[in-house]
């Protein structure tokens, strides 16, 4: 053997993969993407109702680096490890904003917003961090206004004060149209003890005549009606004063000569469908949904258990929570009543033990209280 | 792509891409990072894998990527992480002794961990395909591939590799 061979075996054997990956990092790794597709696929199912879905959190783990003043959007980027959206933020598509606005105990101030179609020349072709002139980028801070540092992501305490950041779109319905139906995201990183939330979701240049906000709340991730009031009427959107918590609106300044009625239009029309509908169903659901009406039709000459009629608690994240005799019901309001609505909630859960059915039902009046009661069908 | 055509590249190709992973970040806890972000960001990616791309290449190739995007945070994570936990993984790490035969009698630990260090030390541009073929075992046309560079330069970044760690490694030892 010679010298030339020797030495080709030592490297291989010195630099051979030191390990294998453990099974439970893999096992990860496949419910993650599980996860994911599930979340995927509850965000389509759900969107009928109205329901808002889990935002998918990339979260990084930065080191700070000094500075004395605030991060630009696009160095925001570069720390979240997306170069190509920082040049993007540099980039003529950009609006640079600056504005602050204080609520509850923070100061957020969006820094920047970027969009369009000039985007799509930034991209590299070997790059895997793409970006796309379909979705709307921006760059939020939330500090705290008694100058405390918030926490970072690697302390326990960090994520404990949810926010929900998300363009909203005038003469929409919020709870239906907001970044978590809008296929968004957000990654966030803590630098000088100041959060900054980079939030991407579709395009929302094609709705600039319309008016945008950006609408900012506390207490959960998701959006909240506790902390806005949206009149059918008019189509405005208002933070509501009376919120324990932060509830904000900024206009977003956006091109309105970027707007697309027609695309918006082909937009929504896709958003709000109805799942399923115009195609084929499983016979199975479709004899389920039957039954259900039928159930439902019943409910007019069913006995209310009196026991049951109780009016509903709150937990923090403003969810309702009933229970009676073994039911037990957590869920948002919105999943109940749509804005403003008042009276008995369309949906019922139903129970069925030895052909004998019993059905549960929300009421809400016109202060807002909701009741549950569970109905026996006879 | 769905779950069981994951598992399968997580199969067949988990134990070089992890290996890669784990030489190229230098600890545990980084090497498993980096490895689950691979996974993570071909699933979104895997629609630009060229039909006759080789999904090895295709991972390594990403691999790369997050690290150079994420190099500050694994930079300073390796400043914090002390390097005996290096050492320890190195004298820990499984050699194929049933493999071995007489004459290139296996290493010992301390020639092993001279000629790792002698790697890390190199600069990326060699350290790189050193590691994507003695490592993840690519042949010179999938590193080529991977790196989009002819395949001669493939060879003589791996020759100049060799060469500069065979003369660290002689210094080290005079």
């Amino acid at each position: 053997m010679n010298d030339s061979d020797k030495w080709e075996r030592m490297l291989r054997q010195a630099l051979a993969s030191p390990g294998e990956p453990e099974e439970k990092l893999n096992q990860s790794i496949l419910n993650r993407v599980e996860e994911r597709n599930s979340m995927n696929h509850v965000y389509r199912k759900r969107l009928s109702t109205g329901v808002m879905v889990a935002v998918l959190t990339l979260v990084m783990s930065v080191t700070a680096i000094a500075a004395t003043q605030f991060f630009s959007s696009d160095q925001v980027a570069v720390q979240l490890g997306e170069k190509i959206l920082a040049k993007a933020f540099e980039s003529s598509d950009a609006i640079e904003v600056n504005k602050s606005v204080d609520s509850g105990d923070y100061k957020f101030t969006l820094h920047g917003i970027v969009s369009g179609a000039g985007l799509k020349e930034l991209n590299e072709s070997n790059s895997t961090n793409e970006i796309h002139p379909e979705r709307t980028y921006a760059v939020v801070s939330i500090a705290r206004q008694d100058g405390r540092p918030m926490p970072k992501t690697s302390d326990p305490e960090y994520g404990e004060e949810s926010f929900f950041i998300s363009p909203l779109i005038k003469g929409l319905k919020p709870w239906q149209v907001n970044i978590a139906s809008m296929r968004g995201g957000y990654s966030e990183v803590v630098l000088n003890g100041i959060q900054y939330r980079l939030i991407e979701c579709d395009d929302v240049d094609m709705f600039a005549d319309r008016g945008v906000y950006l609408a900012v709340s506390s207490g959960s991730p998701f959006y909240n009606s506790e902390a806005f009031a949206y009149n059918e009427s008019t189509g405005e959107v208002t933070a509501k004063s009376d919120y324990d918590g932060v509830s904000l609106l900024m206009d977003l300044p956006l091109d309105k000569a970027k707007a697309d009625p027609a695309k918006a239009e082909a937009y929504l029309k896709e958003l709000l469908k109805e799942p399923e509908s115009g195609t084929k169903t499983d016979p199975a659901e479709t004899e389920l949904a039957n039954r259900i009406e039928e159930l439902k039709k019943r409910l007019a000459d069913g006995k209310v258990i009196q026991e049951s009629v109780k009016e509903v608690t709150y937990d923090k994240d403003g969810r309702i929570n009933y229970e009676y005799d073994g039911w037990s019901v957590k869920l948002s309001p919105e999943m109940l009543f749509a804005e403003g609505q008042t009276g008995f909630s369309d949906a019922v859960q139903f129970s069925e033990a030895d052909g004998h059915y019993l059905g549960l039902q929300f009421h809400k009046d016109e202060k807002g209280v909701i009741t549950g009661m569970v109905i026996d069908l006879k | 792509m769905d779950i069981d055509e994951l598992t399968n590249l997580i199969n067949i190709h988990g134990k070089a891409v992890y290996g890669f992973c784990y030489r190229l970040a230098g600890n545990k806890e980084d090497a498993d990072d980096l490895y689950q972000e691979t996974f993570l960001k071909a699933i979104e990616v895997i629609h630009k894998m060229d039909a006759n791309q080789n999904p090895k290449s295709f991972l390594i190739a990403i691999a790369i990527r997050l690290r150079k995007n994420n190099r500050r945070k694994f930079a300073w994570r390796q400043r914090i992480a002390p390097t005996a936990e290096l050492n320890e993984a190195v004298d820990h790490a499984p050699v194929s002794e049933s493999e071995a035969t007489p004459e290139d009698a296996v290493l010992s630990h301390e020639l092993r961990g001279l000629i790792q260090a002698a790697a890390e030390r190199l600069d990326d541009k060699l350290k790189i395909p050193l590691y994507m073929h003695y490592t993840a075992e690519m042949s010179i046309e999938e590193i080529a591939q991977a790196l989009r560079i002819p395949p001669g330069t493939v060879k003589s970044r791996l020759f100049k590799a060799r060469s500069n760690m065979k003369k660290l490694l002689e210094v080290e030892s005079t």
